[in-house]
């Protein structure tokens, strides 16, 4: 009985979410073509679909889609070396902890991509100071994870296995890392989402290439359907990331 | 006792920790000495606090003593001792990502034992606990009382001479303690290992030890040391003959007063044992 | 080292914090004064000292006040909105499962490319700002406030029922207690999402507010007063992060 009333609920549900996407994509379609909202400010979806095909299959994406990705690879080698590393020494007491995590978490608290014009000032506006503020600002949820991960593994088993007499290579390749990789992973997804954020975003404001700078650059030429489209294909790829990121994630875990 | 019978020698034992005068100031323990006798079962008891734990610790390796000394199979005690001492704590001291023939197998990796070995002395402790047929199973999947016996497997899988048990079935229920304590009388009479048991139960003392070491109230120390004459394995029926009950309450009477002490103690400086 | 020297520094490890942040700004100082070239990054030292010049800037007191009046108006619009749809969803199974994922799904998308778009639709001055912010905050304080709603144990509920407390009384003095923290994390969430949103769309374009400054500091390559007036929005944005966090704390005490 229960699963019955469970199974309704969850269609249910569902039902609301393919309405909702319906809606407003009902909603798009009538306010361009019945309604008449300016074409300057929401273009045509029909025209939007057309663009997207266009920009997909003359391939006009790849440059910008290199460049972009090859920011965030950087950033996120950078940010994951270090971050996992610093993460790991510092864990190792509880008063490096109590130093330092307080100190990591503050800076986190605010927007750091309010540090890229000192960014740009340093490194041009090219790739690098996207890379440097990618990498910037992703360390943070990499390092902080990476404490909370080795920092608390159960002192039971760190106890048990050094009675045992486990080496200290041992007790880091058979116990810490283990019980610390979990929170390690998620934080590593943590990092990539947030590089792949600060990456377009500094794209977006302060560029030279990159798909954030290429949609800067349609919305100034005013050309809101191919814009449009732009967006639907980072809005897409930043899924795709993302959702790789987060499948390799619960691998992972699983895997232990 | 003489020093070649003696597995374990305590002596003047003492620990606090903190400095005096800072509020986190806790001794622990007092001077305590003892001799513990090769194949001997003895079991710490005592209130909440008394130091039983921490004594264990020391012997074991694991903390060094504020004052004193510890000797094992001759040898003074620095730190940990995996050739001689394995430890069985109340929990959370298996590695929950490995099954419990992993667990087994790392412990002897941890200690040295040649791979080769690591097999045909993983079978036998598992068989000697009687979970051969939960070798593959993951920590999560077995009750409290399955992983306690697969902690105790690890630890036997060491062949060490001495066994610390740390309130090993002190997160179990009744039911279950009593059926791993007639379990583990049975397996210790068919080894020569020294024990060294620290509960909190006044039944579990009396069943399982040879002799049963009193605590008192923090900072602890030995109040009384108690023998029970009755050979390994230790049947269900001696729970209900009378010589189990006279110990029994011997254990309370001398327990009762400590253990309202320390009630009394935490309810003046609350902040814990 | 001093033994009670040790032990002091031992018993306050924020002293120890803020000699590491000394130590950062000495070795700053000493690259930014003799390493590198003075055009592109500048002393601590010197940035300190020209934040007088900064805020006599023409402009840049107005442009800190309108950012703060941003700040202001597009946080109390998420919270409003953000604990009215954050409770409307999270007290009833239904409407959030069915539009929890929505939300998830919205949250998770890069807003940032469609701020062009927020531009043209609300132009150039503080609105499309405050917009931008509202995005950003809102979303943040739905999802807290549903999920402090979905961590009350029901064991709570059960026993308030069993004593007879009507629906209610149930909500006023069972759910609503428990949700003030909720709601506090869910500010602090929302103020990060507000401080986010602004700052990137008066980065993103701006003839008055911040953004202007930081622009015109950057082109004239005068990295003293960019890094003067950057560390001054930083210190705005941990003061109001602060007060947020602060009152989180203070309504969260049975935590």
């Amino acid at each position: 009985m229960a699963r019955r009333d469970d199974r309704a609920a969850t269609l249910g549900s569902r039902a609301v979410q393919v309405g909702f996407l319906l809606g407003i994509l009902g909603l798009w379609y009538l306010a361009t073509n019945r309604w008449g909202v300016n074409r300057l400010l929401l273009p045509n979806p029909v025209a939007v679909w057309q663009q997207l095909l266009d920009v997909l299959k003359s391939g006009e994406y790849l440059p910008d889609l290199r460049i972009t990705l090859t920011e965030l690879f950087a950033a996120f080698a950078l940010s994951m070396t270090f971050g996992t590393i610093v993460g790991f020494f510092v864990s190792r007491t509880r008063y490096t902890i109590r130093v330092f995590e307080p100190l990591f978490a503050g800076i986190y608290s605010i927007p750091i991509i309010l540090f890229l014009p000192l960014f740009v000032l340093f490194f041009g506006l090219g790739p690098a100071s996207k890379i440097a503020l990618g990498a910037t600002i992703s360390f943070f949820p990499i390092v902080l994870s990476t404490i909370a991960g080795f920092g608390n593994v159960d002192r039971t088993m760190v106890t048990a296995a050094k009675s045992m007499g486990a080496s200290d290579y041992q007790m880091f390749r058979y116990v810490l890392l283990p019980a610390a990789l979990p929170v390690i992973l998620s934080g590593l997804r943590m990092g990539f989402t947030v590089a792949l954020l600060a990456i377009i975003g500094s794209e977006v404001l302060a560029s030279l290439g990159g798909l954030g700078h290429h949609i800067v650059q349609l919305a100034e030429g005013m050309d809101m359907a191919r814009m449009f489209a732009y967006v639907a294909f980072v809005v897409v790829i930043a899924a795709t990331l993302n959702g790789v990121v987060s499948l390799l994630e619960a691998r992972g875990r699983r895997r232990i | 006792m003489t020093t070649r019978d003696a597995a374990v020698r305590i002596k003047g034992v003492s620990h606090q920790f903190g400095e005096a005068g800072e509020t986190q100031y806790v001794r622990a323990l007092a001077d305590t000495s003892l001799d513990i006798a090769r194949g001997e079962l003895l079991c710490l008891i005592g209130p909440s606090g008394c130091g039983k734990s921490t004594l264990l610790n020391v012997i074991g390796g694991l903390m060094t003593p504020s004052g004193g000394a510890v000797e094992v199979a001759g040898k003074p005690v620095r730190g940990p001792m995996p050739q001689d001492i394995a430890f069985v704590f109340q929990e959370n001291a298996l590695f929950p990502w490995n099954t419990v023939l992993e667990n087994v197998r790392l412990g002897m990796l941890f200690q040295g034992v040649p791979k080769s070995e690591h097999e045909a002395r993983a079978k036998q402790s598992l068989e000697a606990v009687g979970l051969t047929e939960f070798a593959h199973h993951y920590p999560s999947q077995l009750s409290g009382g399955m992983r306690q016996r697969a902690a105790l497997a690890r630890a036997l899988s060491l062949k060490t001479d001495i066994l610390l048990m740390d309130e090993p079935f002190g997160a179990l229920d009744e039911q279950t303690r009593m059926i791993l304590g007639e379990d583990l009388s049975v397996l210790l009479s068919q080894t020569d290992k020294t024990i060294v048991f620290v509960t909190h139960s006044l039944g579990e003392a009396v069943f399982l030890a040879d002799r049963v070491a009193v605590f008192s109230a923090r900072p602890g120390t030995i109040k009384k040391i108690i023998r029970v004459d009755e050979p390994h394995p230790r049947k269900p029926e001696f729970i209900t003959s009378e010589k189990f009950t006279a110990l029994r309450n011997e254990l309370y009477a001398l327990l009762h007063d400590e253990i309202r002490k320390t009630v009394a103690e935490s309810a003046r400086a609350p902040g814990g044992s | 080292m001093n033994s009670s020297l040790r032990n002091y520094l031992l018993r306050h490890p924020g002293v120890v914090r803020l000699a590491v942040v000394l130590l950062i700004l000495i070795v700053w100082e000493i690259a930014a004064r003799f390493l590198v070239d003075p055009l592109f990054i500048a002393p601590p030292s010197r940035v300190v000292a020209s934040l007088g010049a900064v805020w006599n800037t023409p402009g840049v007191p107005a442009a800190l006040r309108l950012t703060l009046f941003e700040l202001a108006v597009a946080f109390s619009i998420s919270t409003v909105v953000g604990l009215a749809v954050g409770l409307a969803v999270g007290l009833r199974p239904f409407a959030r499962r069915s539009v929890m994922p929505i939300i998830l799904l919205l949250y998770g998308l890069p807003q940032i490319t469609i701020l062009p778009i927020f531009i043209l639709l609300f132009g150039i001055g503080p609105l499309s700002k405050i917009a931008f912010g509202i995005t950003h905050g809102t979303f943040a304080i739905i999802i807290a406030i549903v999920a402090g709603v979905q961590n009350l144990k029901p064991i709570l509920l059960v026993s308030a029922r069993s004593m007879g407390a009507s629906r209610w009384q149930i909500l006023r003095w069972v759910i609503f207690p428990h949700m003030i923290p909720s709601f506090f994390a869910g500010m602090r969430l929302g103020m990060t999402g507000v401080l986010l949103g602004v700052l990137l769309a008066e980065l993103y374009v701006s003839t008055a507010g911040i953004g202007h400054f930081t622009t015109m500091f950057t082109e004239n390559f005068d990295p003293t007063k960019l890094f003067g007036l950057v560390a001054m929005l930083a210190a705005m944005a941990i003061a109001l992060n602060e007060i947020v966090r602060r009152a989180e704390t203070r309504f969260s005490r049975w935590r």
